[in-house]
């Protein structure tokens, strides 16, 4: 019994060990600041361009995560198939890949001389250094959280449940719509927020694939960078803002099962 | 029937976790202690810095020099904040001179120079012969101007501007697909066949993936590379003799070597 009770102890000392290392810097950052830093560091040219880029490229890019991603992690859950073992792995390596390493990687594949890119070139698309450089970054570094998440909650799914609504006159896609979604809602949301965090915070990978140019590639994480390099009161504004910013869609994020959950209720 | 599976697998892991905690414990007690001397330098320096550290290594067995290459503003910051440095050497003297205005460093001294090159890739596919290509030049990837390349690179411009005219920047800059933050990156994109044009070091041309544009003797931009001991450092005497080392002929050689530019 005491055993016990000395474990759980220094269980929750860990833990408490753990959340503090995790709060402690976040709170650091804000101290160091003042305010006519923060508002120095807003009023920057180059601040607004760089939000209002990362906003925009992360929403289109999670956009086209759910997009490709349901379906694909419902195949992956839901097939019979044996080859969605050895798939669903190569889908998660790229979370393992350095992004500096990746970002070289897509270089070769759309780059003037990549594998696609001699193609798209030849069409007259180029990739490198543009916004659709940043867009298809984020959907690499952030998808494969989404797809683990997702099929993880699609796999909950009692089967059964489906064929009765398919039973009862349910089409496949509103049989989905209807009946696994909100019961795996939690777990897709879940995935959503972490691939949304992953491509907001994306660096590495950017930098060398879609380079930097204010307005045009130069997302929050690269003008913290530069900014680092010239001014670190500057830097430090711009990641408490960019932390400010995506706390409040994490905890909105966070707040979404429980509504939507209220609101399919609601439904007949 | 649970602990039965779980405690096997937690064996492997303690070991494992209590062979770490040795090693972090006990880095360098196996070694005879030598004389720790860190040196931190700009990333231009990297191959030459590196083979000087093995030079004056083998000349004095009893230190073990260390190298940190970075941008000269990272090293600087990294200074500022505490980092443990024995000896800068900069690209700039803008970043050697706020060390200095910060009591970091007494007084530093120029070891190397240096020049600008324009580069393309070795089928230079855009066709670019000289600077004043630059203004049609798509694809251009240049230095950001809050780091020594960039601030360079805009001295150059601002002089082309007497012989090509006013507007002859903007347009360059115009031009530009990424302003980035060090030189390597510069290179890394022109290496990789993505950039059509850009100017970096002549130290960082040499690539058999790259080939230099010439540009008019006039437009030279002299590049001067400051060395200085850190006040706070712990080794005084050892930072003063890798310095003069670094001024000695050998240490010129071995710079010259990797096409800096060293007075005789």
């Amino acid at each position: 019994m005491s055993f016990q009770r000395l474990l759980s102890a220094a269980g929750g000392l860990l833990g408490l060990a753990l959340a503090g290392l995790l709060v402690v810097p976040l709170f650091a950052l804000a101290m160091s600041t003042s305010e006519r830093d923060l508002v120095a560091g807003i009023a920057h040219p180059m601040f607004l361009p760089a939000l209002f880029l990362s906003l925009k490229t992360t929403l289109i890019s999670l956009g086209l995560t759910i997009m490709m991603g349901t379906p694909l992690a419902w195949w992956l859950a839901s097939s019979p198939s044996r080859l969605t073992k050895p798939i669903e792995t190569l889908i998660e390596l790229p979370i393992v890949i350095p992004p500096a390493v990746l970002g070289v990687a897509l270089l070769q594949t759309f780059g003037r001389q990549g594998l696609l890119g001699e193609v798209l070139w030849e069409a007259g698309v180029a990739v490198p250094f543009t916004s659709k450089a940043v867009i298809i970054v984020q959907i690499v570094v952030s998808s494969p959280f989404f797809i683990q998440a997702a099929t993880n909650s699609f796999r909950k799914v009692d089967p059964d449940t489906l064929i009765v609504a398919r039973t009862l006159g349910s089409s496949a896609i509103s049989a989905f719509f209807r009946v696994v979604l909100p019961v795996s809602l939690p777990g897709v949301t879940a995935g959503v927020s972490l691939a949304w965090a992953r491509a907001l915070g994306e660096f590495g990978a950017t930098l060398l694939f879609a380079g930097n140019m204010p307005g045009e590639t130069q997302t929050m994480p690269l003008a913290i960078f530069y900014a680092l390099e010239s001014d670190l009161r500057l830097a430090v504004v711009f990641s408490l803002v960019l932390v400010g910013v995506a706390g409040i869609i994490l905890a909105g994020l966070k707040s979404l099962p429980p509504l939507a959950r209220a609101f399919t209720w609601g439904q007949p | 029937m649970q602990t039965k599976l779980v405690w096997p697998c937690l064996f492997p892991l303690a070991i494992a976790f209590s062979v770490i905690l040795s090693g972090c414990v006990q880095p360098s007690a196996d070694q005879n202690i030598k004389t720790e001397l860190l040196v931190y330098a700009a990333s231009s320096l990297t191959e030459p810095f590196t083979e000087i550290e093995g030079a004056f290594e083998k000349a004095n067995p009893e230190v073990d020099v260390r190298m940190v290459f970075a941008g000269s503003q990272a090293l600087r910051l990294q200074i500022e904040q505490g980092a443990p440095a024995d000896i800068f050497a900069s690209a700039n003297q803008a970043h050697m001179d706020e060390l200095i205005r910060g009591r970091h460093i007494k007084k530093s001294r120029y070891f190397a120079s240096n020049e600008l090159a324009l580069i393309v890739p070795n089928n230079n596919p855009a066709g670019v012969e000289t600077l004043a290509d630059l203004a049609s030049t798509s694809l251009l990837v240049l230095g950001s101007d809050n780091v020594p390349v960039g601030a360079y690179t805009e001295q150059l411009l601002d002089r082309a501007e007497l012989g090509l005219g006013e507007g002859f920047k903007a347009r360059v800059q115009g031009q530009a697909v990424s302003f980035e933050n060090n030189v390597r990156l510069v290179r890394s994109k022109v290496e990789m066949g993505e950039a059509n044009a850009a100017i970096v070091y002549l130290t960082e041309a040499m690539s058999p993936k790259l080939k230099i544009v010439p540009m008019p003797g006039n437009l030279r931009v002299h590049i001067r590379y400051p060395v200085g001991a850190l006040v706070g450092s712990g080794q005084p005497l050892w930072a003063r003799r890798f310095i003069t080392y670094l001024l000695s002929a050998r240490g010129k050689q071995l710079l010259s070597e990797h096409l800096f530019q060293v007075s005789q």
